[in-house]
């Protein structure tokens, strides 16, 4: 039996909101990929647009545009990390209910913005095939 | 005249300037302005845990005097305290700052 290692190199990243934001922050400045989808918004006047690279049919890379709302982009960056490499039809199963699940701490009244982020990642999601090419 | 507080900084800007002279004004109404809403920086936002007794007195007063109040939320999540506030305490950035304030906006805005 193999015991899981525990150090720093070796660790996964932290997924608490604060330390999500900061890798998120850097993702967010990043050049859009092939797979691009519609920016959404909500009434508070956050916006988000995810784009994606896919080889085969399997999820390569997924960056994304937010306002700078700190809840958005930590829920923006679960869904990038929690989806690379994973096949697209999979991906397409996340709901924000999983997010919500998956990130403690966020308080109630912010929750909403795992909708926001789960509905334009779904679709950038929505732009590509299982095939790998737009559709 | 109405005023809103902004906790900027963490050296006596809550244990002493809120908690001792703020605070105790208010209960007793004799502050001088109307305070229209308080958002607190950094580890100021501890006052807002649930259980913090300067808090608990906040709260009351807040809730008494129509008094908003919201923690930074980067500040928050930063602590771990951001879903460990008391109730209907938001926490927010400035767009979620003014967005609150816009139906009661105050004439200054202090920075302590």
């Amino acid at each position: 039996m193999t015991a899981t290692c525990r150090l720093p190199c070796c660790a996964s990243p932290r997924r608490t909101v604060s330390e999500l934001l900061d890798r998120g922050l850097r993702r967010n400045r990043a050049a859009p990929l092939p797979h691009e989808g519609a920016q959404l918004g909500d009434a508070d006047g956050n916006a988000a647009r995810f784009s994606i690279d896919v080889r085969g049919a399997t999820i390569a890379d997924v960056v994304f545009r937010m306002t700078s709302c700190a809840t958005l982009v930590a829920y923006g960056e679960l869904i990038a990390e929690t989806v690379a490499g994973m096949r697209v039809e999979l991906a397409n199963g996340l709901t924000a209910r999983d997010l919500a699940d998956a990130l403690p701490g966020v308080p109630a009244l912010k929750r909403d913005r795992a909708m926001l982020a789960v509905a334009a990642f779904r679709s950038a999601l929505s732009k590509v095939s299982t095939n790998g090419k737009q559709s | 005249m109405k005023v809103a507080y902004i906790f900027a900084t963490s050296r006596h800007s809550v244990s002493y300037v809120l908690a001792k002279m703020i605070l105790p004004q208010l209960e007793e109404k004799r502050h001088g302005a109307t305070v229209v809403g308080m958002f607190f920086f950094e580890d100021n936002n501890y006052v807002l845990l649930k259980d913090n007794p300067i808090g608990a007195r906040l709260h009351k007063i807040a809730k008494e005097q129509g008094i908003l109040l919201m923690g930074c939320d980067q500040c928050c999540y930063e602590r771990e305290i951001a879903d460990k506030l008391y109730d209907g305490v938001p926490i927010g950035c400035f767009p979620d700052l003014y967005k609150a304030l816009s139906g009661n906006m105050p004439d200054q805005v202090i920075t302590l």
